[in-house]
C-alpha cells in the first residue's frame, strides 16, 4: 500500500518499479529509496507492498532475481529487469499515456 | 511463452513453498539489515534504528501472507494448505464432524435417491421416434374426463380429424391361450389398429408391421409378436415369420416380431388387429380403448384438440343416442404415462426437500456455535497477517470437505432410499424407464453436495470472521448475546421446527389412513381361501352346458380334497382382478344416459360361492345347479345396488336389465357389499350372475380350506391339469396374500414418510438443544449472580425454558400454517381422512412439543446445577 499521502491505482505499482529497474538492477530497499527520490516523497512503498509486486513480476518473466553484495558488503537480492519486462515497461507506459490522455479530455470538456 | 512459464509457476508453488518461503526469510532479513544500517548512517544509535526499521516493516509475517497470496498457484497452494489444516482440526473434533457429516448425508442421500427417479420419470424422453409429438387420448362426459374410449367412436375420429399423422387405438392386455405347443399356454394380447407401430416409429426386427389393408379385411388374422415369445416359441428362428399360431382356437399367421424390451402401456406377448368384425366394444357405449396419436409437425396440442372437439361435435348430432355430451381429451403421452406416480412422487419430493433444509440449516447452526468457540482463533490468525478473504476461504473449505465427505455418505444412503422408492412407486409401466442410480445422479449428488456447503458455509465463515465481533471479544467476554448469530440460530431452530411439523402432520395423516384402511370390512373372509385361473379352449367344447359341466364336476373334486371346506369358481376374484362395471336399471324404465347409470362390478359365479369367499347372503336364495342356460335369467345384487334402486320396496322378485342384455334378469338374491374391487375402492355396488347360464371359459378356482390353504395348491394342480389337458392354470394365491399385496405401496409411503419425519424431529432436537446448550454456557455466569442473589433452581429453569419454548411454539404455529398450506399434496394419497383432520394435527404438536421440552430440560438442568462460586470465579 502506498503510504496514504496518495492513494494510486494498483498496478501503478508495477509500472514504478520496471520503470526504476530500467536504470540499473537494484534491492528491495534501493527501489523504495529509488521511488521516493523521484517522487519527491510523494509515493512511499512500503514492503507490505513491496514485496508481493516484486515476487509476482518475478514469476511472470519480467524481472529476475540474483543474490548479490551491497555497497557495504551485505548480501542482498538484486533485481534486474529483463527483456520481457522491458516490453511490459512500454506497454503500460502507453497504457498510462492514454489514461491520462482520457482523463484529461474528460475534465476539459463540460 | 508465458503460458509455459505460469504452468511451471504453478506447479511449482505449492511443492517448492518451503523452499521459496526460506528465501522470502533471508530477502526480508536483508532488507531489515539495509534498513538498520541506512538509520545508523543517519546517527541513530543501533538500538533505536533496529526499532524504527522494525516499524517501518510493518508485521514481517503479514508480508509474507501477501507475497504468498501474490504468487502463481498460490490457491492451489492455499487449498493443500487449508485441506491439511481441515484434517487437523476435525480430528480434535470428530464429534463435531460426525454429526455434520451424518445429518448431510441423510439429506443428500435422500435428495440423490429422489433425483433418479424424478429423472427416469419426469425428465427422461420416451423410447419412441420424436415422443414429443405423441398423443394419448380418453373420452370424457359434459367435459370431464372418463377414462377409455370407444372402438366405434374412434373410427369416427381417426376418419374425421386432421391433426394426426396417424391415430390408433389399442387394448389392454387380454389372457388368451395359446395351443399347439408341447403345453397350453396363457399369453397376454393387445389388440389394436394397423398403424401402432408406425405411429410410434418403432420397427419389427423381422417380418414387417400390419398393413393398411389388413385392418379392413373381416377376420385378417395376423399377428406381430414380442421378442420374448419369439424366443420362447421359435427359438429365435428367422422361420418364425409366416407360421402360424392357435390362439383360443383361432388361427393367426407371424408376420412380424418386435425388438426386445418393446412394449407400449400394456406388457404384450403379441398383438393382433382390431377389425370390423371384433368382437371389443361391440357400440357406442362400450369403452374400453386407449387412442394414441402422433401429432402432425407443427400442430399443437391444443390446435389438435379443437380438431377432435369438432368431431365429437358431429358425433353428438349424428349419435344423440349414445354420444350427448360425449368427447375426447388429449394428452400429452409423458403425462398420460407418469400421471398415477404423481401424488406419491409430489408428496416425497416436498418430504425430501425439507428433510433437506432441515439437514442445512441444523448443520448451519452447528458452523455458528463453532465459530462463535473459536472467535480468538480468528482474531489471532487474522492478527498474524491473514486476510479476511482467505480466512472465510478457509472456514468454506473446512465446510466444503465436511458436505463432500457426507456426500458420499450420501450416495450410499441413496442407494438404500432408491431400493425403498422402486418398492414404493407404483412403477414398471412398459416404456417408463426405470430409475437407476447412473452418472447423471452422482453428478447430481456432487452438486448438491457443493451447493450445500457453500449455502450452510458462507454465513458462519462471514460471520465468524467479521471485525465487528473480534472488537466485542476485545472489549468483553463471553456475556454478549448477539457474538456471532445467536439470533440466526434461534431463527434455524424456529425453522426447523416447523419444518418438522409439517412432516410429522403428513406422517399423521397417513398414519390414521392406514388404521382406516385396516380396520376396513372387507364384507368378505379372508382367512384360509385359495384361489388361481383356470382357462379352457372354446372350441373343445361344443355347448355351454359342456363347459358348465367340466367346472362344476372340477369343483366337485376339489370339494372331496381332505382339508376343503367348500370350493366354487367366479370370473373375477376379489381384489386380484378388478373392474367391469356395468350400469343396472330397472327392467320397467328405458336405459338411462351412461351419466345418469347405476353402475355395479359383474361377476359370473358357481353356486357355493357366497359361502366360500364369505359374503353373506341376506335375503333371497344361491345360484342353484338348476339355474343353467334357457332357464329364467337371474341375478344376485350387493346391499348397496338394492338400496340405490329399491330404497323402500323387496328387491327379490323385481326385474332389471344390466350391460348389454336385451333380456330383463330377476332378482333372485341380496348378498353383503365387499371390497371386491380393491380394499381402498368405493365401488360397493356388485351383481353376481350365475355362470352356469353363461358357461365362461376363464374363471378363478375359489377353495376355502380348513387349514393353511397353501398345503391345497399341489393337490388342485393335479386334479386340475388331469381333468382337461389343453386348460391353463394359473399360479396360486391365498386372499391373504393379495389384501396385503393391495395395501404394500400405501404402506411404504407411510414407512418412508415415517422414517423422514422420525430423522427430522431427532434433527431438529439436536439443533433446539445446541442452541439451548450454548445459551446456558453464556450466562452461566449471570445464573452464578442469580443464585448468589437468592434465585431458586426452579426460577433459572424457569428462565431456559421459556426461552426453549418460545422457538418451539413459533415454529409449531409455522408448521401448522405450511401444513394447512401443503395439505393439498397428500389429498389424493389419503383414505376416509381429512387433509385438516384435527387428530393428526394435534398429535404432531403434541410429540413434537414433548421432544422439544425433553431437548430444553437437559440444558434447563445444567443451568440449575450451576455453583455460583465456581461460575463467577470463571469471570
Amino acid at each position: 500500500m502506498l503510504e496514504n499521502k496518495t492513494e494510486i491505482l494498483r498496478g501503478t505499482l508495477d509500472m514504478l518499479i520496471l520503470k526504476t529497474l530500467s536504470l540499473a538492477p537494484m534491492h528491495g530497499l534501493g527501489i523504495s529509496r529509488r521511488i521516493e527520490q523521484i517522487t519527491d516523497g510523494v509515493f512511499q512503498v512500503k514492503p507490505g507492498s513491496l514485496f508481493p509486486s516484486l515476487h509476482r513480476m518475478e514469476q511472470e518473466g519480467w524481472i529476475r532475481g540474483k543474490w548479490g553484495e551491497s555497497e557495504n558488503n551485505r548480501r542482498a537480492k538484486y533485481y534486474e529487469i529483463t527483456s520481457a519486462g522491458s516490453a511490459r515497461l512500454g506497454e503500460e507506459k502507453q497504457g498510462w499515456s492514454r489514461l491520462v490522455l482520457t482523463i484529461g479530455k474528460v475534465l476539459e470538456a463540460s | 511463452m508465458p503460458f509455459l512459464s505460469t504452468l511451471r509457476s504453478v506447479l511449482r508453488t505449492p511443492f517448492k513453498g518451503e523452499e521459496l518461503d526460506r528465501e522470502l526469510d533471508e530477502e526480508l532479513q536483508s532488507y531489515l539489515d539495509l534498513l538498520i544500517e541506512e538509520k545508523t548512517h543517519a546517527g541513530l544509535d543501533h538500538a533505536e534504528a533496529r526499532r524504527q526499521a522494525l516499524i517501518e516493516i510493518g508485521g514481517a509475517e503479514q508480508v509474507k501472507a501477501g507475497v504468498r497470496e501474490a504468487r502463481h498457484g498460490a490457491a492451489l497452494d492455499m487449498l493443500m494448505h487449508d485441506i491439511r489444516f481441515t484434517l487437523r482440526t476435525l480430528r480434535k473434533s470428530p464429534g463435531f464432524a460426525a454429526v455434520v457429516v451424518f445429518t448431510l448425508a441423510i439429506g443428500i442421500g435422500a435428495n440423490t435417491a429422489l433425483f433418479s427417479t424424478i429423472k427416469a420419470m419426469l425428465l427422461s424422453q420416451l423410447p419412441y421416434q420424436e415422443p414429443d409429438r405423441l398423443v394419448a387420448s380418453g373420452k370424457t362426459y359434459e367435459g370431464r374426463y372418463a377414462g377409455p374410449v370407444s372402438r366405434l367412436d374412434f373410427f369416427d375420429f381417426r376418419r374425421l380429424s386432421r391433426s394426426f399423422d396417424g391415430f390408433c387405438v389399442l387394448s389392454s392386455t387380454n389372457r388368451v391361450t395359446m395351443t399347439g405347443g408341447e403345453r397350453a399356454e396363457a399369453v397376454g394380447a393387445v389388440y389394436t389398429t394397423w398403424d401402432l407401430f408406425p405411429t410410434l416409429g418403432v420397427a419389427p426386427i423381422r417380418g414387417r408391421y400390419f398393413m393398411e389393408g389388413e385392418e379392413a379385411l373381416d377376420g385378417a388374422n395376423v399377428a406381430l409378436i414380442s421378442h420374448d415369445l419369439w424366443q420362447r416359441r421359435f427359438g429365435g428362428s428367422d422361420d418364425a415369420i409366416g407360421k402360424p399360431l392357435r390362439l383360443d382356437g383361432m388361427s393367426y399367421e407371424v408376420v412380424g416380431v418386435m425388438p426386445a424390451g418393446f412394449s407400449f402401456l400394456y406388457e404384450a406377448d403379441l398383438w393382433i388387429l382390431i377389425d370390423r368384425s371384433c368382437p371389443i366394444d361391440a357400440d357406442r357405449d362400450s369403452h374400453s380403448l386407449w387412442a394414441v396419436g402422433r401429432l402432425k409437425d407443427g400442430v399443437s396440442l391444443e390446435q389438435a384438440q379443437v380438431d377432435v372437439d369438432a368431431v365429437a361435435k358431429v358425433l353428438e348430432e349424428e349419435y344423440p343416442d349414445t354420444n350427448k355430451a360425449k368427447g375426447l381429451r388429449l394428452f400429452e403421452l409423458h403425462d398420460f404415462m407418469v400421471g398415477h406416480v404423481r401424488p406419491s412422487l409430489n408428496l416425497l419430493i416436498l418430504t425430501t426437500v425439507l428433510l433437506l433444509l432441515i439437514s442445512c440449516s441444523n448443520v448451519a447452526g452447528l458452523l455458528l456455535a463453532r465459530g462463535q468457540q473459536r472467535v480468538s482463533e480468528m482474531a489471532m490468525r487474522s492478527a498474524l497477517g491473514a486476510s479476511r478473504g482467505r480466512l472465510v476461504r478457509q472456514l468454506v473449505t473446512e465446510t466444503m470437505i465436511l458436505t463432500l465427505v457426507a456426500g458420499l455418505i450420501g450416495i450410499v444412503v441413496a442407494f438404500f432410499f432408491h431400493n425403498l422408492l422402486l418398492r414404493l412407486l407404483p412403477l414398471g409401466d412398459p416404456g417408463v424407464p426405470v430409475p437407476s442410480i447412473d452418472g447423471a445422479v452422482l453428478v447430481f449428488a456432487l452438486v448438491i453436495s457443493v451447493v450445500t456447503g457453500l449455502i450452510v458455509g458462507i454465513v458462519p465463515a462471514l460471520r465468524g470472521t467479521s471485525a465487528d465481533v473480534w472488537r466485542k471479544l476485545g472489549s468483553s467476554t463471553r456475556t454478549s448475546e448477539s457474538i456471532g448469530g445467536t439470533r440466526l440460530r434461534t431463527l434455524m431452530v424456529v425453522v426447523q421446527v416447523a419444518l418438522s411439523v409439517v412432516l410429522l402432520i403428513g406422517c399423521g395423516l397417513l398414519i390414521r389412513s392406514m388404521v382406516k384402511l385396516a380396520s376396513v370390512n372387507l364384507g368378505f373372509d379372508t382367512e384360509n381361501v385359495i384361489g388361481c385361473t383356470y382357462a379352457i379352449q372354446a372350441d373343445d367344447y361344443s355347448t355351454t352346458q359342456e363347459r358348465v359341466d367340466l367346472y362344476a364336476s372340477l369343483i366337485e373334486e376339489i370339494r372331496a380334497l381332505p382339508g376343503v371346506t367348500n370350493a366354487a369358481a367366479v370370473t373375477k376374484l376379489p381384489i386380484a382382478s378388478r373392474g367391469t362395471d356395468w350400469p343396472i336399471w330397472l327392467a320397467s324404465q328405458p336405459r338411462p344416459e351412461p351419466r345418469d347409470s347405476n353402475m355395479a362390478l359383474m361377476r359370473a359365479v358357481t353356486p357355493g360361492y357366497f359361502p366360500t369367499i364369505g359374503i353373506p347372503l341376506l335375503r333371497g336364495r344361491d345360484f342353484a345347479e338348476t339355474d343353467v342356460e334357457g332357464t329364467a335369467p337371474a341375478v344376485i345384487i350387493s346391499e348397496a345396488v338394492a338400496r340405490d334402486l329399491f330404497p323402500d320396496q323387496n328387491p327379490l322378485g323385481q326385474l332389471v336389465k344390466l350391460g348389454w342384455f336385451d333380456f330383463a334378469f330377476e332378482v333372485v338374491g341380496v348378498v353383503g357389499n365387499a371390497q371386491i374391487n380393491g380394499v381402498r375402492s368405493n365401488l360397493k355396488e356388485a351383481m353376481y350372475l350365475p355362470s352356469t347360464q353363461f358357461g365362461p371359459t376363464f374363471q378363478w378356482l375359489v377353495v376355502r380350506s380348513e387349514g393353511d390353504p397353501n398345503l391345497l395348491a399341489e393337490p388342485i394342480r393335479s386334479l386340475a391339469e388331469a381333468k382337461d389337458r389343453n386348460a391353463v392354470l394359473g399360479d396360486p394365491v391365498t386372499m391373504t396374500t393379495l389384501v396385503e399385496r393391495d395395501l404394500t405401496g400405501f404402506r411404504v409411503v407411510m414407512l418412508a414418510l415415517g422414517l423422514l419425519s422420525f430423522v427430522a424431529l431427532i434433527l431438529t432436537s439436536v439443533g433446539l438443544y445446541g442452541v439451548l446448550a450454548y445459551h446456558v454456557s453464556q450466562r452461566s455466569n449471570e445464573f452464578g449472580i442469580r443464585f448468589a442473589m437468592g434465585a431458586t433452581p426452579t426460577e433459572v429453569i424457569g428462565l431456559i425454558m421459556k426461552k426453549g419454548l418460545a422457538m418451539v411454539s413459533a415454529g409449531l404455529v409455522l408448521g401448522l400454517i405450511g401444513a394447512f398450506m401443503s395439505s393439498r399434496l397428500v389429498q389424493r394419497l389419503l383414505f376416509e381422512v381429512q387433509p385438516l383432520d384435527p387428530v393428526a394435527y394435534g398429535a404432531a404438536a403434541i410429540f413434537l412439543g414433548g421432544t422439544a421440552l425433553a431437548a430444553c430440560l437437559v440444558p434447563a438442568w445444567r443451568a440449575a446445577g450451576i455453583n455460583p462460586v465456581t461460575a463467577l470465579r470463571r469471570q
